[in-house]
């Protein structure tokens, strides 16, 4: 039986298709879930192996990125998060923002590029930090993956207390696209059973680099 | 009641203000941004508590609620005819927490203790056209746009004499000519009718139009129907749809096709390059929707041709070229990532020509099935639904006020919702896959009465504007009609499916609204019915209109809107002759141009811009927009691998150079189209393979261009048969001429050129970049020497002339051995802008690779062989490279980094410098 992803779809995601492919083509059954659906409880969210927040401008990031995402898995769909957060869930780029308000990684920020703007590099290099044992880096400690990178607020700011992650990936030296602290580019919860991070796997042309993570959730959700 | 939240980030500002504060001078800069929120009624203090969290919830982020504006900040907002983008996420984020919203509205505070602050705001931060300025707290009553509904004016056409119905033809704002009128005076005779309304003449106005009817391509001889009439002689297999839908359709391989159209909007982006970009794009994006039974957009490439950015701007009040450059974009980044389509192709260009009216092209292509790739025909019965985004009193006349009257809220333009337009493209995906739809077509210029008008003239067709979901309270029939909000498309639903269509419309929370039916009448029919509900409508016999009590705009046979358009006889166009002869120049000089050539917007890098444009979303791009490991440099072609699991790659590049057709548009033309079909060829496609998009840029009031512009056809319609490369898809723009307080400016007779080839494999495509030391460059392709409309003429101030005139024989022989030589090329790039210096430079910044060459002089560096290319091959094979080639080595690469001549260096560090840095230090 292969593990089943609910993908989160919410009005104004556009990286739906890549993330779906890339799970499929890692093992697992991904399907989209309808913010709509999720509403009128004619669907849920809680009732995959893997949950996973995509990329895009969910609800066109009015009010802020994520703000309106977070504010819905806060309120109407608050218990089906806590669900899913036992479970290995993974939130990319737009998806990131949305888990960072959804309360994943305790007291961190995801700001404004350092250059003010949106950011799209074609080739950032990602080192896979050491001493993180997240079932999403299982076999990837201290490589490095190239993967793409586009957002315009993905400046990583830790609060001073009541933060609550470990480092997954930095980008490499010299390479940081958007100013973030200490040059980390995606997090991992205390549990390591969420991870965020703010470029792009899914979109990899390197089949390996773009199925890496999404292997390793499948595997720990088998 | 409304309640105003103000947000800003606490602590140290964000990157973005900092560079503001910095870029203004003013080191106490705050700005904070305010929500105004409409509650239905008045909410409790834990309500407003609730809203202020989500408002706030993000780390180092104060709120403060109903703080009114402090002396001495200045805010600016949109004017209540303006509908924020954000009201609908307010009122949902205010319905997920349990509280009651109506409308919503976005305002920027700027705060400091400088006296320049007001001044600085409104100079660069500030649109008159849709934002107002505050000083003070502004008081609302409402944030909802006021409008009333005003029954239609009637008017009896039968007895005026021209003078009258001249008169009234242009009253109001409206633009019909006598002869037009005279039309509308028949229209009424044969109905028979009492009176014409004002909403059949603001239809047919609108109807009439250039931009709807392309009256003067029509008036010089059905311009379109000599281009169409050549593709149709060509009977190339791939086309399967051109020229009579929103897009051409192109087949791809294994039962998917490929659309493609590309589009301007030079007129709005004069005014705010900001939103005339933004519904630039959108606009396109919704062609390649609406195209078919609908097409799922997977690239998008835009151009943008401004003044100097060191110049005024040449009417007073409008925004100069610096201005607008960072409007676009801003435009561009915003709309496009949002929509989630990756950038195939961008490039600014700054001539003196478009300083009043910019070049704004936007283009998409989107892949369907072939088996939708048919444009659909609604059938009697059908209902007529409007889905996306409401309607406002938008785009209308300018929205002038004397137009509209002093109780009407209104707006000159619609700031592009991008949300509204994912919201549907997939829903549009999925009722397509699921046969929900007979046709569909988008909402654009001329709003609900073009998109009405041109769907229901298949069979005919009743609507009913009372039912037209709107932005404001109320509207007249023709202001419904005529409303240009964007992000809205018109489907033609069967009965049978029309509540499976609601289902995934409501699904993909996209707004839907049955307006209409599709009829057996051969008419074109609009009332507005308070009384007639959807509901009842639904209900209803689909062979007739519900009874209503509602007033009818008007009820005419299609054949009786038709109108002959006169017509108006050109002879050939004054060719320029002698061509100006290169300077010799050692090699010192050499160094010194190239710098001043590489540092030129033409060539230097846009890394400012492009780099702000997601170019990787959807994960299909397979090569380009950059190329380069040491370096990123702009590729000469795009690739793309849209169908999952397929190897099969489409191939987009364009070619457009205004300098060009300043001096010969007709030989431009020639060179351009073929430049691009080389560029394809080398690239790896067949020359079967290959379509083409034409976009038309042509003054209407400059000495000689209609001979100019039927020239240029008549050119492109001949290019067109000898290669057997088609255009499927295209757009003319004949308003390129403006009267400023400097005189008159007119742009260039031009037409942009975009090819899009298709390979089916995306290894047989050949890269750019430089692969070993010791490989040598080769210069191919034909020789076009002149140095009219080159970079170095330009900067070396050499007197205009002719171009080279190229004979279509020899482009035959070097595309086929193009095509059998790939095999021996290492790499290769086509020559541009820049010449062969251009692409040197750019190889040695992207491979961090040496060029060390045999020798060089002016022509030779900087002539722009834009038919031609620089390929590496290797030493073994320079021998094997055959005549038909016009082989010419260039030199050899070599370990390091530089352009070496003759022990001298021609790369010097102040020319990497200009070509990194020298387009940003002009806009930025």
């Amino acid at each position: 039986m292969k593990p089943t992803v609910n993908v989160l779809y919410l009005p104004g995601t556009n990286c739906q298709e890549e993330t779906v492919k890339a799970f499929a083509a890692a093992g697992a059954t991904p399907r989209l879930r309808f913010a709509a659906d999720l509403l009128s409880g004619a669907e849920r969210l809680d009732d995959a192996d893997i949950l996973c927040i995509p990329g895009g401008f969910s609800f066109g990031d009015h009010l802020g990125a994520g703000a309106v995402a977070g504010a819905l898995l806060r309120s109407h769909l608050a218990d089906q998060f806590e669900a899913c957060r036992t479970r290995p869930l993974i939130g990319i780029c737009n998806g990131f923002q949305i888990a960072v308000r959804g309360g994943c990684f305790g007291k961190v920020g995801l700001k404004v590029n350092s250059s003010g703007t949106f950011r799209n590099d074609e080739h950032v290099r990602h080192v896979v930090e050491e001493d993180n044992d997240s079932p999403w880096l299982t076999g990837l400690a201290g490589q490095t993956l190239e993967f793409p990178c586009a957002h315009g607020e993905g400046r990583f700011h830790p609060d001073a207390e009541g933060a609550a992650y470990r480092v997954a990936l930095r980008y490499e030296k010299e390479s940081n696209p958007d100013g973030s602290f200490d040059n980390i580019a995606g997090i991992t919860s205390l549990d390591g059973l969420s991870f965020g991070l703010m470029d792009h796997p899914e979109r990899a042309v390197d089949r390996e680099v773009r199925l890496a993570f999404f292997e390793n959730g499948v595997r720990a959700a088998r | 009641m409304i309640h105003k939240f103000s947000v800003r980030s606490a602590g140290v500002a964000e990157p973005d203000i900092r560079e503001l504060g910095r870029s203004w001078e003013l080191d106490d800069l705050e700005v904070w941004r305010d929500y105004y929120v409409e509650f239905e009624g008045a909410p409790d203090p834990a309500a407003l508590t609730d809203v202020a969290a989500v408002l706030g919830d993000q780390l180092d982020v104060e709120v403060s609620v109903d703080q009114p504006l402090e002396p001495g900040a200045v805010q600016v907002a949109y004017k209540r005819g303006v509908v924020d983008n954000e009201s609908d996420s307010i009122i949902t984020v205010c319905g997920l927490l349990g509280v009651k919203a109506r409308a919503g509205k976005v305002a920027t505070t700027y705060r400091s203790e400088s006296p320049k602050l007001r001044d600085l705001v409104v100079s660069t931060r500030f649109n008159a056209t849709i934002e107002e300025v505050h000083d003070a707290e502004p008081q609302y009553d409402t944030l909802v746009p006021q409008g009333h509904y005003e029954p239609a004016a009637q008017h009896d056409l039968r007895g005026l004499d021209d003078a009258a119905l001249a008169e009234l033809g242009v009253a109001g704002g409206r633009n019909l000519s006598l002869a037009q009128m005279k039309h509308v005076q028949h229209v009424q005779v044969t109905l028979g009718d009492e009176y014409v309304t004002d909403v059949l003449l603001e239809a047919l106005d609108a109807r009439w139009s250039d931009h709807c009817a392309h009256t003067t391509w029509k008036s010089l001889g059905s311009l379109l129907g000599r281009l169409v009439q050549a593709a149709k002689d060509v009977d190339n297999s791939n086309v399967l749809s051109m020229f009579h839908d929103n897009a051409g359709v192109w087949d791809f391989y294994d039962g998917h096709a490929i659309a493609i159209k590309a589009e301007t909007h030079n007129g709005p982006s004069a005014i705010s390059g900001y939103f005339g970009q933004l519904t630039k794009l959108g606009g396109v994006l919704r062609d390649i929707l609406g195209t078919g039974l609908s097409a799922d957009p997977i690239g998008s490439f835009e151009y943008t041709a401004v003044g100097e950015p060191e110049a005024p701007a040449p009417i007073a009040g409008r925004p100069d070229a610096r201005r607008l450059a960072g409007e676009t974009i801003r435009a561009i980044k915003e709309y496009g990532n949002t929509f989630g389509v990756p950038m195939m192709s961008s490039r600014m260009t700054f001539h003196p020509a478009y300083r009043a009216k910019p070049f704004a092209l936007g283009g998409s292509i989107g892949l369907l099935p072939v088996s939708a790739a048919q444009r659909g025909t609604p059938r009697p019965g059908d209902f007529v639904v409007l889905i996306g985004g409401l309607t406002g009193n938008e785009g209308i006349h300018g929205a002038s006020a004397s137009s509209a009257g002093a109780t009407m809220d209104t707006a000159a333009v619609q700031i592009g919702a991008p949300l509204e337009q994912v919201k549907f493209r997939k829903a549009l995906i999925e009722l397509r896959e699921e046969g929900c739809m007979s046709a569909l077509t988008d909402v654009g210029g001329a709003g609900l009465n073009s998109a009405v008008g041109e769907i229901g003239e298949a069979c005919g067709v009743w609507i009913n504007t009372a039912l037209v979901p709107l932005k404001t309270a109320a509207l007249p029939m023709w202001r419904i009609l005529l409303s240009e909000s964007q992000e809205r498309m018109l489907l033609a639903v069967p009965p049978e499916h029309q509540e499976r269509a609601r289902k995934i419309l409501d699904k993909h929370m996209v707004r839907s609204t049955v307006i209409g039916r599709f009829a057996d009448t051969g008419r074109y029919h609009v009332f507005h019915a308070p009384d007639l509900t959807e509901e009842a409508l639904i209900a209803s016999a689909p062979d007739t209109v519900p009874a209503h009590q509602g007033e009818t705009g008007f009820d005419v046979a299609y054949d009786l809107l038709d109108i002959e358009v006169e017509r108006v006889e050109v002879g050939a166009p004054p060719r320029p002759s002698g061509v100006p002869e290169w300077p010799s120049l050692a090699p010192a000089e050499l160094a010194g141009l190239l710098e001043q050539v590489v540092s030129d917007a033409e060539v230097a890098s846009q890394h400012y811009a492009d780099s702000q444009y997601d170019s990787t979303v959807q994960g299909n791009t397979f090569y380009g927009p950059h190329y380069g490991t040491a370096q990123p440099v702009r590729t000469a072609y795009w690739a793309g691998t849209p169908v999952a699991g397929s190897p099969a790659a489409a191939v987009l590049n364009t070619a457009f150079n205004p300098w060009m057709f300043d001096a010969d548009p007709v030989a431009a033309t020639r060179q351009m189209f073929c430049s691009a079909i080389a560029g394809q060829v080398l690239a790896g496609v067949a020359v079967h393979d290959i379509c083409m998009c034409d976009n038309f840029y042509t003054p209407h009031l400059s000495e000689n261009w209609r001979e100019w512009l039927v020239g240029m056809v008549d050119e492109l319609a001949a290019l067109v048969r000898h290669f057997g490369v088609p255009l499927i898809s295209g757009k003319d723009s004949s308003a390129g001429s403006v009267h400023t307080d400097e005189g008159l400016v007119s742009v260039p007779p031009a037409v942009f050129l975009t090819a899009l080839g298709k390979v089916p494999h995306h290894d047989d495509l050949l890269r750019e970049q430089w692969t070993a030391p010791d490989n040598v460059l080769v210069r191919i392709g034909l020789s076009t020497s002149s140095p009219v409309g080159t970079v170095a003429a330009r900067k070396l101030d050499l007197p205009g002339g002719a171009l080279d005139d190229l004979a279509l024989s020899d482009v035959d022989g070097y595309l086929a051995a193009l095509a059998a030589h790939r095999n021996l090329f290492r790499s290769g790039a086509r020559i541009g802008s820049g010449g062969v210096a251009g692409v040197l430079a750019q190889g040695v910044l992207a491979s961090g690779t040496g060029v060390r060459l045999e020798s060089a002089t002016t022509e030779s560096l900087f002539a722009e062989h834009r038919v031609g290319a620089v390929v590496e091959v290797a030493q073994s094979d320079v021998g094997k490279l055959p005549a038909e080639l016009n082989p010419v080595v260039l030199g050899t690469l070599v370990p390091g980094a530089g352009i070496q001549l003759d022990g001298t260096d021609l790369f010097t560090p102040a020319a990497r410098d200009g070509w990194l840095n020298s387009f940003t230090a002009r806009i930025a």
